[in-house]
Formats: structure tokens, sequence, C-alpha cells
């Protein structure tokens, strides 16, 4: 067998010696200066070539044993007499000043320049650890990449990590050192503890706008982020992570815990805001630049619950600065700031939507204080008593318009600060109209008073105004609309008001008439609009009747030209408001004494319209007509002595009895009722408006005062002149506003309608269900009539009873809770 | 996921089209050489080293002969798995979606094969050379360690790159840095986008082309000027092939065949610039003057280290060393190797040892991770100096030589001789690849004579006496390398190796030697039973014998063997105390007589079944006697 020959393919392996064991040795000696040489940097002239030869050389004569112990050995030993002394060196002062916590400010200075050298050093001998220990796997490659994974060892690198770890950052500081630490002393103090103190001092001192220098403390971050509590290396066990970020944010906590709780005592709401907002602006700064990108979450967190939790409802409350005074001064970015701070911790912005909402009522609440206030000013005079029932009515519509335009102008600030201020947020803007929606509903004469609002601007207010102004107008009132509850008792109000303004003809725009008509349907719905719309209808119906009557009175051919042309309106008597026109105990309309030439055209038009509508009635309410009169002033200073007057009909068949009187006769107050049958109320402000006022004074009063009385004579104003040709004499204070005595009555005749409503609802919802618990139904009903008006329990009740009684609902006894049946 | 019959129809004639209108290359032409036709033959009798053999002589490996086989179909017909990994390990194509590769998986003879084929398709596996392409492109963006030796300058942009590259890739730049070696900057005309050079450059350093050429809106150029400057510098510059692989991007299988002969291209212009230029200046110098020679860093072949290499000391000492040391070492234990050389320096006084020292380019060692790690140690090796350093690596001139020629130009067709001493060196270098490459070539080339010894067991190997010198390779030393280098395909092959053979190694005391280190082995890491190289050897020797019967009755005929206790410990007995001799009498001194059937031992048998069932019971039971022997179990 020794015959065998030389096995040509050759192994290399003539640079191994055959004597392992001096040559191991010899290996590791020479390994150990040159590694040694690596660890204080005076590599330059060392071959990367022979030391991985040693290395491959030892690994493959199985040493790797011998060369990964020594190794170990080596840098242990290196850590522990050459880099822990220089760092613990480093160390002393800043242990020392730790020590003294509390000295006075000249030793702040010191204590900086400590950390700083402290700080330093580690940077350095952690570099150092770091460039040296590359060198190092990589001149032990080869021992790295077989022998460590061969034998399940762990590779060099993560090794020399935990060493360094161990070595230098677990020493513990010298007896010498720890024997100055104050009480209470920690068990043991490590490098690593004084460490953190110290970054954690750098910050606050950073915090507290002292310039440090990042980048040193970004290193020893560095450090901390690239050793493991373990050899594992599991990346969730950074030294970073287990001790640094944990202390940091517990000591960020109680930082800011304090400074909000001093900042609430010495700032006011504005810059506790911006401060805060400069905190978390900076703690983000911060992470990244000097500390890791990773706990920017958690510190900010810190700060949301430290400074924002904790302390925003005070901020917000906070008197002469909080949201109050911001919205009242219309602190935009203070209010922005307060908005996005709440924001952070609070979806629902639970404080600040207090806060506003609170303002909003107690703004409302004023506005409709003052509202009252206009409401009852010049408090009515004692004397002439028909005279002060018309004052209140004027001031009511003055304070209707005031307080629908400061309601307007407030809802326009909130909208604004909605936009500006609060982004637009859905949940606030929610919560607006809910306030809104308090304190309009808290004021008992909103709904009179939007609809007097309506009523002004339909008259007078969009005269001369671009269509668009107009919609805006009309959109404002629909806003304030939305947020009445009782609309049932703004149709009141409106179609009241609208039959005035249609028969009367005040409307300035029929177009814009429909156009709200159409505006309040899409907000609103059918059921306020279906019984608006049946009065345009009639006044459309009625110019029909005009055209034709006139056809009619041609084709009869006994039209008297001194008859006169009428225009006619047919009104459905259930759809219009009529005797909120006239007051109800005044005397009946037909009562009045009809002049022959009136009577005719009157008669006439019966015979033409009974004609066509057979067993109809008409009735003639003559307060609500106006007549056109030509009249002549004799007297009269201008050359053309006829003027044409417009005038009520009732004013009409007042000056028609002067026709008859000669020149100086008079007639009393008593005569003219008595020859016109004309109803108390209505003839004084007719009779008002003809003496009394300065520029259609037709008639004459003895004595001459404002106010109207029994005994009063009148003559024909023979001298009048103006300067127009055509005269519109209005009659006197329209009754705009009801006093209280006639609102008392709406109202209890809207609550009458109310209660058929509901009776109506709770029947036509039992007939559905057939049974029902009371909170059941409750929510039903009210849900049925919430775009008509608030359900009122009280009434629900009453009407629940009267059901029962009238035997529709049966209540059931056997029921847990109280429940009724219906009864078919 | 196989097309069908019908679509591949429609496949193979579009291709053939394109073939004929030339604008494709047929991927497996007619090949009626002679090389080719050894191939051919190789693959079928899995012949593994005539295999290598035949494509280290250069066989296209992708050819087809007249009956329109390739390699590969035959290798994956006969289910020769050896063959057909290194057929696929070589660069042969089996892809998916090609007439012919789908003809090779569907021939595939079992589930493995298939397997190994699919597992080779093209989207996975690589061109052979692109670890080559790829490191040469990765340079461009490299700039740690910094290599690179000339700023050029076009536009505002500068691009660092490599003179060595430039010359080798491009005659341009051949000549002008022929004239002006010591040019660090050059700068470009101006006319020319920075883009269209940018692309020129990556076609020089072999990076697979951009579908988009660039240009456009804010890039200051249009595509147009971009091409333009492209077609400019391609005819400039004398790069053939840009232009045309420009315009061919679009097209996969194209943009491939044009990739593929760029590469191929690419390295054999390296090779050729490594041969001319570094082989050329390779000096040859006394070993104890070898550091004191002085290369400038400017040097007419742009070389920036200089490599050493010390060669064997003399022939016959050497074989003394050897002699020596197959038997010493083994006294101590652990052998180190039968290399080591104790007498090297000391003996050889009177004979001047030589080194070579190769001039060569940081750039291109950094392809091994030991030259990476040491261009930016810090240490010495990566510092400026005035003069070349000369890094020394433990190995032959030649063997250096080669491993040079596999980080330049990818070549790894080195013979079997110097195979070991590569995988040591590739080990010792970190080049995974040539070591993986070093593995294959024992594996292969070395297995040579194991065809022969399975067809002629028992007549010419029994006939002539076993002369070991015939042997191409030491297993012992190859599975001792196997384990210290930590390749696992070589312990197989030598498993493989022994079974095939077992007869002639089982009773030599190296052989009990190596399965003790082999259970010691274990024992080191686990608590196992089991002894690796018992286990491969008895894997294969089952094979080597299962391949003489049929179907199912080897198992029977097996199970027999290996159950019937008494009858295998008969023999085992029987053998026990005349072991060695009974071989050696087998081998050496019986002459067989014609037509006879002997077993192993010499017995005689009435057919040739028979003989195979006694000698695998005998060589199983041999085994087991070893192992009792050794006191081990397994």
């Amino acid at each position: 067998m020794s015959a065998r020959g030389r096995p040509r393919p050759r192994a290399p392996r003539k640079h191994l010696g055959q004597n392992d064991t001096v040559d191991a040795k010899q290996c590791w000696e020479e390994l150990e200066t040159s590694l040694r040489q690596i660890l204080t940097r005076d590599h330059s002239d060392l071959s990367f070539e022979h030391l991985y030869r040693n290395s491959y050389k030892l690994v493959l004569k199985k040493k790797g044993d011998l060369l990964y112990d020594n190794f170990k050995e080596l840098e242990t030993q290196w850590l522990l007499s050459n880099v822990r002394p220089y760092i613990l060196e480093h160390i002393e002062d800043t242990v020392i000043s730790l020590a003294l916590q509390n000295v006075s400010a000249n030793s702040a200075d010191q204590k900086k320049l400590a950390h700083e050298r402290m700080l330093k050093a580690l940077k350095t001998a952690w570099a150092d650890h770091n460039l040296c220990m590359g060198m190092t796997t990589d001149v032990l490659m080869y021992m790295d990449r077989v022998y460590c994974d061969e034998q399940r060892k762990l590779k060099i690198f993560p090794l020399t990590m935990g060493l360094f770890r161990d070595q230098i950052l677990h020493a513990p500081i010298p007896s010498i050192l720890y024997a100055k630490i104050p009480e209470p002393k920690p068990a043991t103090i490590t490098v690593l503890n004084v460490l953190i103190t110290v970054v954690l001092a750098q910050i606050e001192l950073e915090r507290g706008g002292d310039i440090v220098d990042k980048n040193l403390i970004r290193s020893c971050m560095y450090m901390l982020e690239g050793l493991y509590e373990t050899d594992e290396e599991v990346e969730d066990t950074q030294l970073y992570l287990t001790h640094f970020e944990p202390e940091f944010i517990r000591t960020s906590r109680i930082y800011y815990k304090e400074e909000a709780q001093r900042l609430l005592k010495s700032m006011d709401a504005g810059s506790f805001c911006r401060h805060t907002r400069h905190r978390l602006a900076e703690e983000d700064r911060r992470c990244g630049p000097t500390i890791p990108k990773t706990t920017v979450a958690k510190i900010i967190e810190v700060i949301d619950n430290e400074m924002i939790r904790e302390a925003i409802k005070e901020v917000i409350g906070m008197p002469g600065s909080g949201v109050e005074f911001m919205l009242d001064n219309h602190r935009i970015h203070e209010l922005r700031d307060v908005y996005d701070l709440v924001s952070r911790v609070d979806n629902q912005k639970k404080a600040l939507k207090d806060a506003v909402q609170k303002r909003i009522v107690d703004l409302g609440t004023t506005i409709n204080a003052a509202a009252q206030m206009t409401a009852k000013q010049q408090p009515p005079k004692p004397d002439g008593e028909n005279k002060a029932a018309e004052r209140p009515v004027n001031q009511q519509t003055l304070a209707a318009i005031e307080w629908v335009s400061n309601v307007l102008s407030l809802k326009d600030r909130y909208d604004l600060l909605l936009s500006q201020a609060f982004r637009e947020d859905q949940g606030l803007d929610t919560a607006f109209a809910e306030s809104f929606k308090v304190f309009i509903n808290a004021f008992d004469r909103c709904s009179e008073y939007l609809s007097l609002f309506f009523d002004d601007n339909m008259k007078k207010g969009i005269k001369g105004k671009t269509e668009s102004e107009i919609d805006a107008l009309v959109e404002k009132g629909i806003i304030l609309l939305r947020y009445i509850q009782d609309k049932d008792l703004f149709e009141v109000y409106y179609k009241k008001h609208l039959a005035r303004r249609l028969i009367l003809k005040k409307s300035a725009s029929m177009e814009t008439e429909r156009h709200v008509l159409v505006k309040m349907k899409m907000e609103i719905g059918d059921s306020l609009t279906s019984r608006i719309e049946p009065m345009f209808k009639d006044i459309d119906v009625s110019a029909d009747f005009t055209n034709g009557f006139k056809k009619y009175q041609k084709e009869l051919g006994d039209s008297d030209k001194k008859d006169g042309e009428l225009e006619i309106h047919v009104l459905t008597n259930t759809m219009w408001p009529l005797e909120g026109l006239s007051s109800k105990h005044e005397a009946k309309t037909s009562q009045c004494v009809w002049p022959a030439v009136l009577d005719r055209i009157k008669g006439s038009f019966e015979r033409f319209y009974l004609n066509k509508h057979s067993g109809r009635k008409l009735t003639w309410p003559g307060q609500l007509g106006t007549v056109d009169i030509r009249a002549t002033f004799p007297l009269a200073k201008s050359t053309i002595k006829t003027r044409e007057l417009n005038c009520s009909t009732y004013a009409a068949i007042i000056l028609l009895l002067f026709n008859d009187l000669a020149e100086g006769e008079h007639l009393t107050f008593n005569e003219i009722q008595m020859r016109t049958g004309i109803g108390g109320s209505d003839l004084i402000r007719n009779l008002q408006s003809l003496a009394v006022a300065p520029k259609t004074r037709i008639l004459l009063k003895e004595p001459m005062s404002r106010d109207i009385k029994t005994g009063d004579k009148f003559s024909f104003n023979a001298g009048f002149s103006s300067g127009f040709q055509k005269i519109k004499i209005g009659v006197v204070a329209a009754n705009k506003a009801e006093n209280t005595i006639e609102r008392q009555e709406t109202e209890k005749k809207n609550d009458e309608t109310r209660g058929l409503i509901i009776e109506a609802a709770i029947v036509r919802v039992m007939k559905q269900r057939k049974q029902l618990t009371h909170l059941q139904l409750t929510t039903e009903v009210s849900q049925q009539l919430m775009s008509r008006f608030a359900l009122d329990v009280a009434m629900m009740k009453k009407k629940i009873e009267s059901l029962i009684e009238r035997e529709y609902l049966e209540r059931l006894e056997d029921t847990e809770k109280p429940s009724y049946k219906y009864l078919a | 996921m196989v097309l069908r019959k019908d679509q591949l129809e429609i496949t193979l004639h579009e291709e053939n089209k394109l073939i004929q209108t030339g604008k494709l290359r047929d991927d497996n032409p007619l090949d009626s050489s002679d090389s080719f036709h050894q191939l051919c033959i190789a693959t079928r009798k899995d012949d593994l080293k005539g295999c290598q053999e035949a494509i280290n002589a250069g066989a296209n490996i992708n050819g087809s002969d007249r009956f329109d086989y390739t390699p590969l179909i035959l290798a994956s017909l006969c289910g020769h798995y050896e063959v057909a990994q290194l057929l696929l390990e070589s660069g042969a194509l089996c892809e998916r979606d090609t007439f012919q590769g789908e003809r090779c998986i569907y021939s595939a003879l079992n589930d493995r094969m298939r397997n190994l084929l699919l597992s080779y398709d093209y989207s996975k596996s690589t061109d052979p050379l692109q670890p080559l392409a790829a490191h040469i492109t990765s340079l461009l963006g490299r700039s740690e360690p910094d290599t690179s030796d000339i700023t050029i300058t076009s536009a505002d942009q500068s691009f660092k790159l490599h003179k060595f590259i430039l010359a080798a890739r491009c005659p341009y730049f051949r000549k002008k840095l022929a004239a002006a070696p010591e040019t660090t900057a050059f700068k470009l005309p101006a006319a020319i986008p920075p883009q269209a050079f940018s692309i020129a450059l990556r076609h020089v350093y072999l990076a697979e082309l951009p579908r988009d050429v660039g240009g456009g809106p804010g890039t200051g150029y249009s595509e147009r000027e971009v091409l333009d400057g492209i077609d400019k510098l391609s005819s400039q510059l004398e790069l053939g092939n840009l232009m045309e692989d420009i315009i061919g991007v679009h097209n996969r299988r194209q943009a491939r065949q044009n990739r593929t002969s760029e590469t191929a291209l690419g390295r054999a212009q390296l090779e050729t610039w490594f041969r001319e230029n570094v082989l050329r200046y390779k000096v040859t110098i006394d070993s104890d003057k070898a550091n004191e020679v002085k290369w400038a860093r400017n040097n007419a072949i742009f070389a920036d280290i200089l490599l050493r290499a010390d060669e064997e000391v003399n022939e016959e000492l050497d074989v003394e060393g050897v002699s020596e040391n197959t038997t010493l070492p083994k006294m101590n234990g652990i052998p180190v190797g039968p290399m080591a050389d104790s007498t090297a320096s000391g003996v050889n006084m009177q004979q001047r040892p030589k080194s070579v020292l190769f001039p060569v380019h940081r750039a291109m060692l950094l392809r091994s991770d030991y030259f990476s790690s040491m261009f930016s140690s810090g240490l010495v090796e990566s510092q400026e100096k005035p003069h070349l350093h000369i890094v020394k690596v433990d190995c032959t001139p030649e063997v250096l030589e080669w491993i040079l020629l596999f980080l330049y130009a990818e070549k790894t067709d080195f013979p079997l001789d110097i195979a070991l001493e590569i995988l040591f060196a590739a080990d010792i270098l970190f080049i995974e690849r040539l070591k993986s490459k070093a593995a294959l070539v024992i594996s292969t080339l070395g297995s040579g004579t194991l065809q022969q010894e399975r067809g002629k067991l028992n007549s010419e190997t029994l006939a002539t006496p076993a002369t070991p010198t015939k042997d191409v390779l030491d297993p012992f030393e190859t599975l001792r390398a196997a384990w210290e280098l930590r390749v696992p395909r070589l312990e197989n092959f030598v498993a493989r190796y022994f079974a095939y053979r077992l007869e002639q190694y089982i009773d030599l005391p190296e052989f009990a030697d190596l399965i003790k280190e082999s259970a010691a082995r274990i024992r080191n890491r686990e608590e196992t039973d089991t002894i690796e190289i018992i286990d491969d050897i008895r894997h294969y020797l089952s094979e080597r014998f299962r391949l003489r019967f049929e179907g199912e009755g080897i198992a029977e005929l097996l199970d027999e063997g290996v159950h019937e206790d008494g009858l295998a410990g008969d023999i085992n007995g029987s053998q026990q105390p005349f072991g060695n001799s009974a071989i050696e009498n087998g081998l050496g001194h019986q002459p067989l007589l014609e037509g006879e059937i002997r077993t192993l031992d010499g017995e005689l048998v009435s057919d040739e079944f028979e003989s195979d069932a006694l000698d695998y019971r005998m060589l199983l039971g041999k085994i087991e006697i070893l192992l009792e022997k050794l006191e081990l179990d397994a």
C-alpha cells in the first residue's frame, strides 16, 4: 500500500508549519501584538495579509478556540485597563457636579463643561472602539466566517459590542465618587446611568434655552442604539430603548407637568398655547438631530398629555384670556392654536366646544335681551290710549330687525371663526348650530321676529339690491329659519305678514316672494309651504278675475266712466289669515256703508262673480282695499289744482263724505263714524293718515293734535298742495307686529292647532303600530313633527289622555312600561 | 403551465422565421465538431469526466447533434442527474417557452430531473458570465475602496473609471492610453450628451442597457440627440455592437442574445488583455528579493498592486516531504495535511526559491472578499504609496494565475491536478464561486475512472492490478479538504468515489482512520449515531449495485442480503481473518479465466446478478467489521 504515489492535486499548505503547538502560540503572539497596535491606533504599518494569514492558520489548524478566547480576553483586558480608566477619569467632574445639584449658577457653566467632557470622552471611546473593531473584524475575517459559524459562536463584532457594553457602560463608578452621591443612593451607579443623567440634563438645558452640542449627544445616542441588552442583538432591546428612552420619557413627563402648572399660573391662555405649540415643534426637532427619530411619537405624547390633556380645560376657561376672551376679541390665531392643541388630544374637542357653545348662548341671550329692551323702549305715553297701542308695534319691528341682524352678524362671525380658526371642523359646526338653536328658541318671539325680518326686507330691504345680494339676504333668513324649532308658529306669522304684503301690494318683488317660498320649501319641505302657496294662487286667479270683469263690464255696456275701474282680489277664506288683519272685536266689515259709487261697482262684480261661481259668498273687507281718487284743491298754491290720491278704501269712503259738504263745513268724528259705519280703530287710523300726517293732510282737524278724539271736527283742506301729482296715503301704522295680547292669542291658537296635529300624529302612529310603549310613541311622534315644532311632552300627555277618553286609545294595564293600544 | 403542442409549434415556426431572416441566432445550432460529439457521447454515458473535458475543450454546450439533440436533452432523457447538473452549471440553457427547453423538460426521465431542469429556468439561473459582468458594472458606482485611476468628464458630469477596463474593452482608449498611460483626466467634446456617454460607459462596463436611453424634457437633451450621441460615440470609441444592442433592447430574446454575446466578448477581451499585459509583465525573481521590487504607480498596464506567489521548492524534495508526511501526521492524530512541508526553506539552501509577481488591478481583485476587506481595512495594503504594494498569496504561481484568470475572465477550465490547490486558495481568499467551481472540477474530472470501473469491475480492474499511481486524486486528502473547507459536494463525491471502488480502499488503514475522523467530526457537533461518510458510502454502494438490476427485484435481493444476518455474518466471519490478503490475492495474483464470473473475493458464481449480490453483501459486511473493529456504532 505504500506504493501509492503522490496524488497529483496538491494542497497548498507550505505556509503551515508542522509543529502545531509552538506555531499556534507564535501565531497568536504575533497577532496579539498587531491587534494591540490596532487598538492603539498604531496600525499604519501592519500588513493585512500577514494578520489574516495568522488567523487563517489558527482556524485551519483547529485552533479557533484559542484564537477566539484569546482575542476575547485581549479585548476585555484592553477595555478594562485602557478605556475604562479613561472614561472614569472624565466622568469624575460630572459625577461631582451631579452630586451638587442645587449649587449656585456660577457652577452651571462648569457643570456643562464637565458634562460635555464626559460625553466627548464616551464619543471618542465609542468611535475608536468601532473603528478598531471594524479593522479587527476584517483581519479576523476567516475566523469570523468559518470558525464562528461552525461553532455557533458569537461573531466578532457583536462580541466586541457586548464587551464594550459590559466593560464600559455597565462599569460601576469608583467608590470614591459613589460616596459623593447624595442620599438616597441607588444601589449601583454605572457609567450608563451617569451618561443618561447627563444627556437628560443637557436636554433640559436645551429646553431652558441653552445651546448644547447636539452632535455630541447624537453620537452617544448612536452608541446606545448600536448596543443591545443581550448578545443576541434583538432589535427591541437596544440600550437606547431599554435604558435611555424610558428615563427620557419619565423625566420629560415630570418636566412638562411642572411647566404646565407653572405656566398656568403665570401665562395667559394665548401665550400658553403658543408656548405649547413651540414645545411640540421643539421636541419634534429634537428627535432626529439629537435623539433618535423613533422617540418622536412618545415624547409628543408626553406633551399632549401633560401640557394639553391635563391643562387645556383650564386654559380654555382662563378668565380674561381664555377662549371667551379670544372669541370676543377675534383672536383668530390664538383660537387656532387652541383648536390645534385640543384636536391633538380629543377628537370631540369637548372642552373647546363647550366653551364656544357657552359663549354663543351667552351672546345670543344678550341679543335676546337687547331685542326685548328695544321692544320696550319708549314706553307708551300715559295719555292717548290709541296711540299707545301703536307705538310698541313699531318698536317691535325695529326690535325684530335688530334682533335678526344681530343674530346674523353673530352667525357670520362664528362662521368666520369656524373657517379661519377652527379649520372648518365638522363637529364644531354642528355644535355651533346647536347653540344657535338653543338661544334662538329660548327667545319666545323668534318666529315672529324672523317673519318680521322677511316682511321688512320684502317691503323695503330688497329695493335697489342686486339679485345676488337679495339671494344672500334670503339665504340668511333661511339659515335662521333652520334654527327655529316652532316652524308652525313661524308659518302663522309669515302667512299673516305675507297676506298683508300681497293684498296691500307692499311687496317689492313678487319674484323674490316666490323665490323665498321655493327656498323655504327646499329647507323645510312641503309642510310649511303647502299652506302658503294657495295664497299666491289666489293672487294669480284674482288677476284673471279683474281682466274678466273688465271685459264683462264692456260687454254689458253699462260701464260708466264715473264708476272707475276695479281690481279685485278674491281670496280663499281659510287660506288667508284675514281675521288677523282686523281686530276681532271690530265691527263687521260688511257693516260699513258703501258710498253709491263704490256700491255700484261692488254690485256689478258680485253679479259677475256669482255668475261664474254660484253659491259662493263674497265679503268685502274694506280695510284691505285701496282706491284712487282724483281730488281738486281749489285753494292750492300750485297751478294744477288736481291731485290723484291713492288711499285705502275706508279713506276713500271718508273722503267721499266731504264731497257733499259745503266749503267751511265740517264733520265730527262721531258723524263720520255714523255715516260710514267704519269700526273704531280702523277709522282712527284712516283719519290719522288723512288729517295728521303732514304730507297727506287732506283733512283739517280741530283741534290740531296727533291723537284722534271722538269730539274732533274735520274739514276739507282745500289749500292742500304737494310736489307730487300722485299721492299715496298710507294707513298709519299698519298692524305689523303684535302686541302682547295679540301674541298670546296667536300662541293660544297655535297651541290649539298643535294639539290637533299631535293628536293626528298619535293616531297615525298607533294605527300603524297597534301597540306601543309611551316612550316609543313619544319618540315616533316627535320625529314626525320635528320639522314643524318641538314636541311638548306635557301637551303630548294631555292629548293622549284626551284620545283615551275619546276611546281612540286604550291604556294597557299588565305591561311593565306604560303602553297604549290602538282601538280601531 | 406547460405550453400546448400547437402553441409550441407556432412559437417554433416564428422562431425559425426570425432565425432565417437573421434577426435571431439559433440557440442550438447544429454542431458536427469533434469536441461536441465527444460531449454528446459523454453525456449519454454519464461520463462526468468526459463532459467536463469536452466543455473545457470548448464544445458548444448548447449545440445540437444531427438528430437535433442537445447535450442537456440527452442527459435529461437518460436521467443522468450529475451530468445534467454539470451542464446547467456550465451554462446549458433550459428555458421555458422555447421549443428545445420544453422538449428538454418533457423528456426528463424522472421528477428529480424535471425539478432540476425547472430550477434552472432562465429567469432564475444566470448566465455563467453574469457575476463577472455584474462585478465590472458595480465598479462604476463603487467608491470604497477607490480603485479608479482616470476621470472622464462629459459636459458637467464626471465619471471615475478604470484605465485597464477602458483599454481592454475599447480600441479607441487602448490606443489613447498606450500613447499616454499616465493620463488621469480626459474630457469629452461638449457636443455629446452625458446621457449618451453614460450609456456607452455602461456598455463598456458590461451593464444591461436601459430600455429608455434618457433625454427628453428636463435633461437638456432630446432623445434624438442622445441617440445621435451614442451613435457618434459608438463609432468614435469603436464600440461596434453598441448601437445594435441599443436598438435590439426591446426584443426580450434578442436583447438576451445580444447581452450574452456582449458579455462573452467582454470576457474574451478581458482575457486577452490579461494575457497580453498582466501575464506578459509578470516578474519572476528570487524569493528573498521579491519584496524589494519597486513598481511605479504609473505603469503602462495600469496595475495598482502586485501579487506575489512563491514557486514550489524542488520537486524531489517535495515528493520526499510528501512521503514523510503521509505517514507522520497520522501518528499525531489529526493530520493537518500531507503537504505540510517543514523542509522547504531549510533543506533547499543551494536552490534559491523563486517568486512570481503579477502586476494586477485592485478593481478586479475586489471580487474576492479577502481583497475587498484588505483594500478597505486601513492597514498598510490600503494606503497609497509611491510604489505598488506587494501582497503575498499563499499558493503557487500557477494556481495564482488561474485564480487571476478566474477573477479577470471567469475562466475555470483548470486541470484536475491543481484543482485542490485552487480550492484551498479560493477558500482563503473567500472566492465562493471559484471554490464551488473547483469542487465541480474535482468531482467531475476526478470521477473519471468511475465509469470505467463500473463497466469493467469484474474483468479488467481485477485483471490488471490497481496501480494507485494511475489514480488522479487522493480521495483521503480530498475528503479532508472537503471537511476543512466545508464543501459538502466534495464530501458526497468522495463517498461516491469510495463506494464505486470500495474493494480497493476498504482494507487500507488510512480508510479506517478516515472513518474515525468522520465519526469524531460528528461527535464534535451533536450526539448522533451516524457516521456521515459511512452513510454516504452505503448510499452510493446501493446505487452502484442497484444499477445492475431491473425494477424491484433488487429490493428483495438486497433485503435478503441485509436481513439474513446469519449469512452475512457467515460471510463476514469467513472474510475476517484473511481480509486483506484475499483481496490482494484477488487483485494481484489470481489470473482470471475468460468467461468465468467471479466475485470480488474470487469466488466463482453462476451469473453476474448473483455475483453483484454477493459483492454487495460482502462489501457491506466489510464495513460492519471495520466499524466493529473501530468500536463505532453506525
